[in-house]
This record gives C-alpha cells, structure tokens and sequence, in this order.
C-alpha cells in the first residue's frame, strides 16, 4: 500500500468476512424452514431469519464498498486520509448500529418493510455515519493532489447511496405510497448508483491489474454509467407495475427495464477486453479472477435474468415468487458481493506482504462459490417456475403448492453447501494473510512489495 | 473515434435528462395514487393496522401487492378471498386454521389490533393494481359429474363461506386445497347430523381430528350441513 492510512480498509474487510458467514448461517436456516424443517421456529421465526438475512447482506457490501473506498482514494488521490481516526470511529459506530439492529429483530423490533427492516431511529445513526464516511472521503480528494474520474464516480456512487436513503423515510399511511418511495432506495441503490461504486471498484481494479492506459479505461466507465442511469432511473418503473400507480408504468418500467441489461453486458465486454488489452500477467492471478468474473456474473444473474422477468406480461405472474429469489440471488452476489471479494483479494497482498493468493485454495474458493451460486440459482428457478405455474396458472392453493416445491429446496440445501464450503475457503485465506505491516507503506505495486520484504530479510 | 469528454457528455445529459422525466412522471403519479388507491379510505384503522402490519414484519413471510417474502401467502385480497372470520381466527391463533402445516409467529393481538389489521387488508384489497393478482387462466374448469342415474351434481350455490373457509384445506371438483379429504360426494357419505356435529367442533367427533374447529355460526353451519348433504356424486363413496 502506499500510504498507511489506507490499511483501514483492512478492518472494514474483515467485518465483512464475519457478516458475510453470518449471513449464510441465517439463509440455511430458511432453506430448511422452506424444506419443511423449521426447526427453529421457536427461536427464530422465519422472518427473523429472514429480516436478518437480508441486512447482514446490506451492512457487509456497504461495509465492503467504505474499505474499498478507504482503500482506493488516498491512493487515487495522492495523499493521506483525511483523518484515519474517524473512519475507525465510523466502522465501529457502524457495527453497533448493526448489532443493535440484528439483536432487535430478535425481539421483535421493526420496521418491517422489505430491505428497510431497521426501525428508524437507527435510521437516522446510518445516516449520521455515512455522512462521516463520506464526508471523509470527500475531504481527501478535496485536498489530494489530483482527481481522477475513477475516485470521482466512486465518490458519486457513495454520495447518492447516502442521499437516496432518505426518501425511505417518508412517513405515509398509504402502501402504495410507501413502496414507491422504498423502491426510490432500494432500486435506484441496486440499479443505479451502486453501479457506480461497482463501475468504480472494477475500473480501478482493471488500472491496476491489466496496465491498461488510464485514459481508454476511464472513458469506457464513463459510457457504461451512462447506459447505467439511462436505463436504470426510469427502469425503477418495473417496481410499479402492480402496486397501484398509473398503468402507463407497464410501458415504461417495460421498454427501460428491458434495456438495463445493456449496462451489465457492456461492463462484462468493458472488462474481459480491458483484460486482453492489456495483456500484463499480473501476479495476483485471483484478484483478476475475481474482477473479470464479477463483470460476467453480473451479466448473468442481474442482466439476464433480471431481464427473464423484468417484461409486464411476465411479471404479472412472477411478481412475489420465488422467480424473484432466483434472480436476487445471483444479482446480488455477482454485482455486488464478488466486486468487494475482489477488491479484498487485490489488497491483501499490498497490505499484509503475504501472498496467500499463491494458495490453492484462494482460486478454489472462487471456483467453489461460484459453482454453489449457479447450482443454488438453478435450485430456486426450478422452485420458483413451478410455483409460478401451480399457483398462477393452475389456481392451486398457496400450501399446497409450497409442498409440492419443497423437493427443491433439498436441492436448493446441497448447492448452499457448496457455496458455503467456497465462502469458508475464501474467509481462511482471509485469515491466514494476517494484519497489514507498517513496513509496507510506500509500496504501491507487487513488484515493490517484494522489494520490501527483500530489504526486510537482509536487514 | 469516441473521446472522454463526449463519453462524459453522453453520462451526464443522459442522467440529467432521466432524471428529470423521473421525477416529473413521479409529480404525476402522486396526483393520481389518491384516485386508484382510494386513499379516501385510509381511516385512522386502516393507518393503524399498517403501522401493525410493518412492526410485526409481516413482510418477512407474506406478500402484500406482490412485495415481501415467498415463505406465507399472498395477502393483497386476502380479505375477499377469505373473509373476515378466517382472519380473526388465523390472527388470535396462528394454529387455528393450518394445524401441523407451516408456522406462523404467534403475535398475541388484541381484539382492536387485530380489527386494525382487517381494516388495512380490506383497503388493499380494493387498491386498482392493474391486473395483479392474476386470474389462474390454466384452471381446470368445474364440470358437474354425471350421477350413476345420469343425473348432474346438485346445482345448489355454494355458500360463500364455504368458499371462503372450506377450500382452504378441502377440495369440490378439483379445486381448492390438499391438507383434507375432497368433499366431492361426501353426502353420500356422512348424514347431515353428523357433518352438523362435525362442523360445531370436529374434536367432540373425533378426539384425534386434524381440522380445527372453525369459528363458524349456527347460521352458518345449517347452510353448510344443506350444502354439503347435496353433495352426492363424484369421489369414492
């Protein structure tokens, strides 16, 4: 790493890391509720499951998005962090907020809309704390020595996931309402300016990895954000096709819902060919792994098979099946979650010295959690087509359809394993790189590292 | 060939410009909710009940409009589709209704709460959604079937109660649900004192009953037991 405030970031990875099993704990437990094994109902509800699952998912890739930042702006800045303390600050103020909240759905505190389950008095502390990420990682570029258009649209990205949050906080009586203000964050968050932070990470990943001219690599971001909003701001209008607002949604939520497939499919283009542009065999052989797979699988899961039911006369029946989670499912870890296991994956080495990537089992853990992830994506599109077809087209009753269905979540239970063992390969390796080194300060590159610890062993 | 600055160009005009229609088409679509929501309707229970309806996380299993988790029912026309008696009891007893199926939290409501609840359910039932839920248009069709004599089934309505209630666990020619018998024939089967004994409370029957005993009126069961006796043809006898 070159400057040592960016070893922060390592912290951030690491609460990641903890979430991130976490989280998986929390899914197995509602693949068995679903195989007809609740076990634990009197414990955990499903919802608690439920709620918990899918805000350990939020808190980690936030989490996940600050260290890449804390990482990735001094650096494109040219200076220190601003102020190092602060972020820690922030990260620890961060994980109580999400503990107390995780802790309350445990006993029964909520705010029980869909993603936005943390009752709002903790809000309003989320708000306070990214405010100070931001306002952190504002002031470093603002006094860095140069700003590049990377640092600008991570910056961005952040900024508007800040802002966007607040229209979740309209108080309304009315549901329909309600859920068209929380589509203003959750989709607008994971349709549009999350591709920013996304754009941002991989465009710095693919500078660093593939010795690809600045000027080419950047001005490509530029067109697929461009493509990101053009599509994604009035794509939100496939939320609105069936919650009472005006049918003229259908057409719009239709036409530009259809095409936001086109900014995922130019990011996986953007970065295979940045791949083969640039031609530098980088050492760290995983991280490129990691960066060109996010690029293809977010194609997949949030480009192909968002689109697979984005079209009116699709969703009518899809809309509130278990389609949905099929297609959640492989968005969320494609786009989101293997762009932050990629950015840990290009800085460990930088931070810790260490090369564990070299390791088996780093490029095992990608393969394995990837395959688990498409076996699990398969196991919900079969669920999730047959419930669509019982239920909405044959008029089956609800019960009885969940039990014909159940078979598939045995399926579902063995693929989750897979992709477990895979998450768990990828968190030893985590481990075994240990903490950053101060010594290491000033080497931006693998080659310097090497240097570093040459200097080290004769001294 | 393409520069930076006009693939900045491109990003900004291009997010401006959406942005713009978004919000303007969302200035709309807020003069209009009130009409297709009948928000006129939102009473303090209505209000009440979705404030219920959020701090219980209901979303966390359910669905309402299409939103929420694929763990429990649909419940936007839960309230049509069931009625008002079923609800009360799933609500007072989670395990009233499903006993041995999957689970539902028991929450503990009082009766206010749960009339909050009802309230907020009838209002989204009678939300315009554009077509959502969708009709199943792949059900098979009811034909009556043809008696031993030739005759057709009994051309008596249903109650609405039966539809309301009954399919929930029991299916008549083909439609409704699995968890009991099919009643197709169960005239012929049982007298009318004993599906009227039956319906007043199954486990006074049959100690080891799986159907609970339904929040039902006199009223209610006498048109069932009249329903139910017509009930001769089609299933095993």
């Amino acid at each position: 790493m070159k400057y040592a405030s960016q070893k922060v970031a390592y912290w951030f990875f690491a609460t990641c890391m903890l979430l991130l099993g976490l989280q998986i704990v929390y899914g197995f437990i509602m693949a068995f509720a679903h195989a007809g094994f609740d076990v634990l109902h009197a414990v955990i509800p499903f919802h608690v499951a439920r709620a918990t699952h899918n805000n350990l998912l939020v808190v980690w890739l936030l989490c996940g998005f600050m260290g890449a930042a804390y990482f990735i702006i001094p650096e494109e800045a040219d200076r220190e962090l601003m102020w190092p303390t602060l972020a820690y600050v922030q990260l620890g103020a961060l994980v109580a907020v999400g503990v107390t909240a995780i802790a309350g759905f445990h006993v029964g505190w909520f705010e029980g809309r869909k993603f936005l389950e943390i009752p709002r008095p903790l809000d309003y502390l989320v708000v306070v704390d990214v405010l100070l990420f931001i306002a952190n990682i504002g002031a470093t570029m603002w006094y860095g020595r140069r700003v590049t258009t990377t640092s600008l649209v991570l910056f961005f990205g952040l900024f508007s996931a800040a802002l966007l949050y607040l229209p979740g906080l309209i108080d309304t009586p009315n549901q329909t309402e309600d859920s068209y203000w929380r589509w203003w964050v959750v989709h607008l968050w994971v349709e549009g300016v999350w591709e920013l932070i996304l754009g941002g990470i991989l465009s710095y990943l693919l500078l660093k990895l593939t010795g690809v001219d600045r000027e080419v690599v950047e001005k490509w971001l530029y067109v697929i954000v461009g493509f990101t909003f053009l599509s994604g701001i009035l794509g939100t209008g496939h939320h609105y096709y069936f919650i009472g607002t005006p049918r003229y949604w259908l057409w719009i939520g239709g036409v530009f819902g259809a095409i936001e497939p086109l900014a995922f499919l130019g990011m996986a283009i953007y970065a295979v060919a940045m791949a083969r542009l640039g031609g530098r065999n980088h050492p760290n052989s995983v991280a490129v792994l990691w960066t060109v797979g996010c690029a293809i699988m977010s194609f997949v899961g949030a480009g192909f098979l968002g689109f697979a039911h984005t079209l009116p006369q699709v969703n009518l029946y899809t809309h509130g099946t278990l389609v949905t989670a099929m297609h959640g499912h492989l968005a969320f870890w494609g786009a989101y979650a293997m762009i932050v296991l990629g950015i840990i994956t290009y800085a460990m080495p930088l931070m810790t010295g260490r090369k564990c990537y070299q390791a088996p089992s780093a490029a095992l853990a990608f393969w394995t959690s990837n395959i688990g992830m498409i076996a699990m994506t398969l196991a919900f599109a079969v669920a999730g087509v047959t419930q669509v077809y019982l239920e909405r087209r044959i008029g089956m009753d609800f019960v009885t359809v969940q039990k014909e269905i159940e078979v598939h979540f045995y399926g579902l239970i063995l693929a989750a394993g897979l992709f477990a063992s895979g998450v768990a390969m990828f968190i030893w390796n985590f481990v075994s790189y240990g903490l950053p080194v101060d010594a290491l300060v000033g080497a931006e590159m693998e080659i310097e590292v090497e240097e570093v610890q040459v200097r080290m062993v004769r001294s | 060939m393409l520069s930076k600055s006009a693939a900045r160009a491109f990003f900004l005009v291009g997010t401006a410009v959406c942005s713009l229609a978004f919000v303007g088409l969302t200035v709309d679509t807020f003069g209009r909710i009130p009409e297709q929501t009948h928000s006129a309707a939102i009473t303090p229970e209505v209000a009440r009940g979705k404030v219920l309806w959020e701090a219980s996380n209901c979303m966390g299993c359910h669905t309402i409009f299409g939103e929420g988790a694929y763990y429990a029912p649909e419940l936007t026309t839960v309230y049509e589709r069931r009625g008002p008696d079923f609800i009360r009891a799933m609500l007072r007893d989670p395990e009233a209704m499903y006993p041995g199926q999957r689970r539902m939290q028991n929450y503990h409501f009082d009766d206010r709460q749960i009339e909050d609840l009802l309230a907020f359910l009838k209002w989204s039932g009678a939300v315009d959604l554009n077509g959502f839920p969708p009709k199943p248009t792949l059900m098979p069709v009811a034909v009556p079937v043809p008696g031993k004599d030739g005759a057709v089934a009994t051309s008596i309505d249903r109650p609405q109660i039966f539809n309301q209630m009954c399919v929930a666990c029991h299916a008549l020619g083909g439609q409704g649900g699995a968890l009991g018998p099919a009643l197709d024939g169960v005239g012929m089967r049982r007298d009318a004192k004993y599906l009227h004994d039956w319906l007043t409370d199954p486990h006074a029957v049959k100690a080891d009953a799986r159907m609970p005993k339904l929040p039902l009126t006199p009223g209610q069961i006498d048109e069932l037991v009249a329903f139910l006796s017509h009930l001769k043809t089609g299933g095993t006898p």
